[in-house]
């Protein structure tokens, strides 16, 4: 069965990843600060009616010191790994000019830092290993503008470039890297958008609606399957035709 | 078995799955012109760490990467010490 960890997998999106991921036949190692209750029971479902695997590992994505003893640990207990999805993002929105330095620091860490670092580690066991997948999930902001997210936005429009030379550095090993770029999704990390904010971006889309967890779940599935073994380098829009 | 014959074994092999022609492997041997490119070196690194148990560049204080092979052995000798 092949190991694919999910970072922030306990809820939202990552949840969603990691519920489709199971479904599609993978073992998926979740990693989160804390084991939530939906992820708990989907560990029982997996568990009853297969045909894959979820497992949970805590872990601080923010502990960067700590990442490699993280991996180790992944590939002492669970063996080589196929697959990683950098999903783990922190949001806060708000005008920079009053961003608090320290709320700055801590989305590039988590959001930048931390999946670059992981992605270091979990590469060169897919380097020993002759391949893999990366996918990172960034975002439609990071290629187009969203006042109030500016600082986030950074971070995802990282995540784009890095995907785009790490593909290039790591593809004759047959290890591919993508990102998914989701619109707008209802989650959690959406809840501060209000009714009309909502509707506008639902009248923006050209399928006039938001896409949901499944649709960015399905891309993903999509991207780790062999059907996609000739795709690296590139991002996927999820963002039900918002920035076509 | 040695650091050093893990090594050089190591090297060997990378070079004949990635197509490369090696150099004799003398110490002072500067690695750029070993005939393996960067990610040849950094598959080196990653094999070295399930082999050894240990990744010293993760461990040490600077970013420099040894010049020689000599250095690069002697690098890991002293890690797993």
């Amino acid at each position: 069965m092949r190991n694919v960890v999910v970072t922030g997998g306990s809820r939202g999106l990552g949840l969603g990843i990691a519920r489709k991921l199971t479904a599609a036949g993978y073992r998926v190692i979740a990693i989160a600060r804390k084991e939530s209750n939906q992820l708990t029971s989907a560990m029982e479902e997996a568990e009853r009616d297969g045909p894959g695997l979820l497992h949970f590992v805590p872990f601080d994505l923010a502990e960067i010191g700590e990442i490699r003893r993280l991996v180790t640990t992944l590939r002492k207990d669970f063996g080589p790994i196929y697959g990683l999805v950098n999903n783990a993002a922190i949001a806060f929105d708000g005008v920079l000019a009053i961003m608090h330095n320290s709320q700055i620091e801590h989305l590039v860490r988590v959001n930048t830092l931390s999946p670059i670092v992981l992605t270091k580690y979990i590469v060169r066991s897919m380097m020993a290993d002759g391949g893999g997948r990366i996918v990172n999930v960034a975002s439609v902001v990071g290629f187009t503008g969203y006042s109030g997210l500016s600082v986030y936005a950074a971070t995802k429009a990282s995540m784009l470039g890095f995907t785009r030379s790490l593909a290039r550095e790591v593809g004759r090993l047959g290890v591919t890297v993508n990102s998914v770029a989701p619109g707008f999704v209802d989650t959690a990390m959406t809840q501060n958008l209000d009714a009309e904010q909502r509707q506008q971006i639902e009248r923006r889309s050209a399928l006039r609606r938001l896409p949901d967890v499944d649709d960015v779940a399905n891309a993903v599935e999509f991207i780790l399957s062999d059907k996609a073994k000739s795709i690296t380098g590139t991002v996927i829009t999820v963002d039900a035709g918002n920035t076509a | 078995m040695s650091v050093r014959t893990d090594v050089v074994s190591l090297f060997e092999q990378v070079a004949a799955q990635q197509k490369k022609k090696l150099a004799p492997l003398l110490d002072e041997l500067v690695l750029l012109d070993s005939g393996l490119d960067s990610l040849c070196l950094a598959i080196i690194v990653a094999r070295l760490e399930d082999t050894l148990g240990v990744d010293p560049f993760t461990a040490a204080q600077d970013a420099d990467f040894p010049v020689t092979l000599g250095e690069f052995i002697r690098f890991y000798d002293d890690a797993v010490r």
